[in-house]
This record gives C-alpha cells, sequence and structure tokens, in this order.
C-alpha cells in the first residue's frame, strides 16, 4: 500500500470487525532515535493465543465470505521492510494491541497519506465507534477524539456530510508528513553517493 | 538505439517535473516500487517505472544514477517530489497506463 493511512485502516477494520466500541490509534516519530512507533489498540473480542501466533499467516482469516484476511500480513512486510518489530498483545474477551516501531529513515517507508479519509471511513463503518487519534512528531502533538466532536455536536450526527468533510480536514491538517527526506542527506554527501 | 529522455515526451509520457534532466540519456528500463530493491538493482540510465510517487523516489534516482522516473497509472507525484526534482534536474514523467504498458512503449522506442 503507498500509505501508512491504508495500512492503519485496515487494521482498524480489523478491530471494527472484532466488535470494538473503542479504538486507539498512536502515530508517534522520534527524529533523535530515528522511529516510528504505531500503536492500535481496541475492546473488542481479542484472539486466543494459538489465533495471534498464525495471526500474520495471510491464509488465516476470521472471515468467511473472502479466503484471506491482509491486513496483519502486509503491516508486517511493512514493518519488517523498515527494519522493525511487531508485537500483538490480544486476550480473549478484552481486546487487542498492535505495536510497531520502525526506522523512520528506512528508504520502503510510506507516507502517512490521507489519514482523515482513514479516520472518515472508521467512522462510516461504526458511526458508535470511538476513536481517540493520537499522533507526535518530536515536539509537536495533535489529538483527535471522537467523544470530544459528539459533545460539541449534541444532536447532530457525527455522520452529517458536512461533519465528515471537517473531521477528514481537521485530521489532516493536525497529521504532519512522517517520512524522512533522504534527498537532505544526498545533497551533504554527494561524494560519497557511490559508496551507497 | 540510444535515446533520450526527451524522445519520450513524444509518445504518451508527460513530463511534470525536472525539465532540466530532458538530454538524459536512457539505456534501459527498470520495473518496481520497492525503492531499496530499486537502489540495490536498477542499472545506471535506466528509466525507472513506479508506482511511488513520494519525495525519496527522487533520492533513490539520483543514488542509482537513473535518467528519469515515470510513475504509472496516471497517480500523482506530491509537491516536495516535484519541487526536488525540478531543484537536481531529474525528470518525472507521468504515465497514464500501467508500467506494463509503459515498458512496451518503452521497449518500442529502444529497440527501433
Amino acid at each position: 500500500m503507498k500509505e501508512l493511512a491504508l495500512y492503519i485502516l485496515d487494521l482498524a477494520e480489523n478491530s471494527i470487525a472484532a466488535g470494538a466500541k473503542n479504538i486507539t490509534i498512536d502515530v508517534h516519530v522520534n527524529s533523535a532515535r530515528d522511529e516510528l512507533f504505531i500503536r492500535i489498540s481496541d475492546d473488542g473480542k481479542g484472539m486466543d493465543p494459538d489465533f495471534v501466533r498464525s495471526v500474520t499467516n495471510p491464509f488465516v482469516t476470521t472471515r468467511t465470505q473472502r479466503r484471506l484476511g491482509l491486513g496483519l500480513p502486509l503491516f508486517q512486510d511493512l514493518v519488517r521492510q523498515c527494519e522493525g518489530t511487531l508485537n500483538i498483545v490480544s486476550e480473549k474477551g478484552k481486546g487487542t494491541i498492535i505495536e510497531a516501531k520502525m526506522k523512520r529513515s528506512s528508504v520502503d517507508m510510506v507516507p502517512i497519506g490521507d489519514m482523515g479519509a482513514s479516520i472518515v471511513s472508521m467512522i462510516i463503518s461504526n458511526p458508535a465507534l470511538d476513536i481517540v487519534y493520537s499522533f507526535v512528531l518530536d515536539d509537536y502533538s495533535f489529538v483527535f477524539d471522537t467523544k470530544l466532536i459528539r459533545e460539541t455536536l449534541k444532536d447532530v450526527s457525527i455522520t452529517e456530510p458536512a461533519v465528515l468533510s471537517w473531521i477528514a480536514g481537521y485530521v489532516n491538517e493536525g497529521t504532519k508528513e512522517i517520512i524522512f527526506d533522504v534527498t537532505k542527506n544526498i545533497n551533504k554527501n554527494r561524494g560519497g553517493i557511490q559508496a551507497l | 538505439m540510444s535515446i533520450k529522455v526527451s524522445d519520450l515526451l513524444k509518445h504518451n509520457f508527460t513530463l511534470i517535473a525536472g525539465e532540466g534532466g530532458l538530454n538524459k540519456d536512457v539505456d534501459d528500463v527498470y520495473i518496481c516500487d520497492l525503492l531499496s530493491w530499486v537502489m540495490a538493482k536498477a542499472k545506471q540510465k535506466s528509466a525507472w517505472i513506479t508506482i511511488q510517487s513520494h519525495v525519496n523516489i527522487v533520492a533513490v534516482a539520483l543514488m542509482a544514477d537513473l535518467s528519469c522516473i515515470i510513475i504509472a497509472e496516471g497517480v500523482e507525484a506530491e509537491k516536495e517530489t516535484i519541487d526536488h526534482a525540478n531543484e537536481e534536474g531529474l525528470p518525472v514523467l507521468n504515465y497514464a497506463g500501467s508500467s506494463y504498458e509503459a515498458a512496451i512503449e518503452l521497449y518500442h522506442l529502444l529497440t527501433t
């Protein structure tokens, strides 16, 4: 996939399919440590230990209509490409946490993309779902919380087109590009390009 | 036959950035969307066909000494990509069809 936002949407769709009422999405960049940290946690029905062990196999899915469940396996591929580690913690009846740490400057890292569209898709999938999305880039931080939006909206539905389009814009404005611009490094040591 | 990046513009490729590099020779074609793989495998002076469009495609093309980047499937390039390509004089072209179709057009250009 071309955008991190699409991977995150796929993982969140898993959470929604697992009956989650709350999803927390963290996207945190630490430049000094050259690290991108992503966590998606939900209060869905969780998985038993055997299923957790097999869940990154693309031929394992809870779905019956489609044979393949690719959300996690594809995310795992990205994590591998970006020299990262993936951790899945799940407990039956409690929920699931998917955590990944990646090398932010990896040349195979994908841009953050349209997080606004992904959040809106999650809301449309399940309008009752509560989402807390936090984006951190070093000293900068942004939080989007559907609970706060609902309080402000009072009797207006969160699925009103005008509300959804505002949410998409607000989330995208709050989210910054995570990708590390490798060109900056090349320009510094042009002579060393052959060595790479 | 050796061709220049500028020869591609007579066909279904549209220049979107890096006009300064139109005189570069194109000797070969490489197709891949995994940037680390391109860095390791693409031959110099290749036209690189990809569906990636973010800023680091410019970095990879410079590092691997590629002639130009062809973004297939009509994917739009990010503004940073265009800015960097203009600064570096690295031609970036847009192609509406698939990577395969782009490769076929390039094959005809390179062999006739």
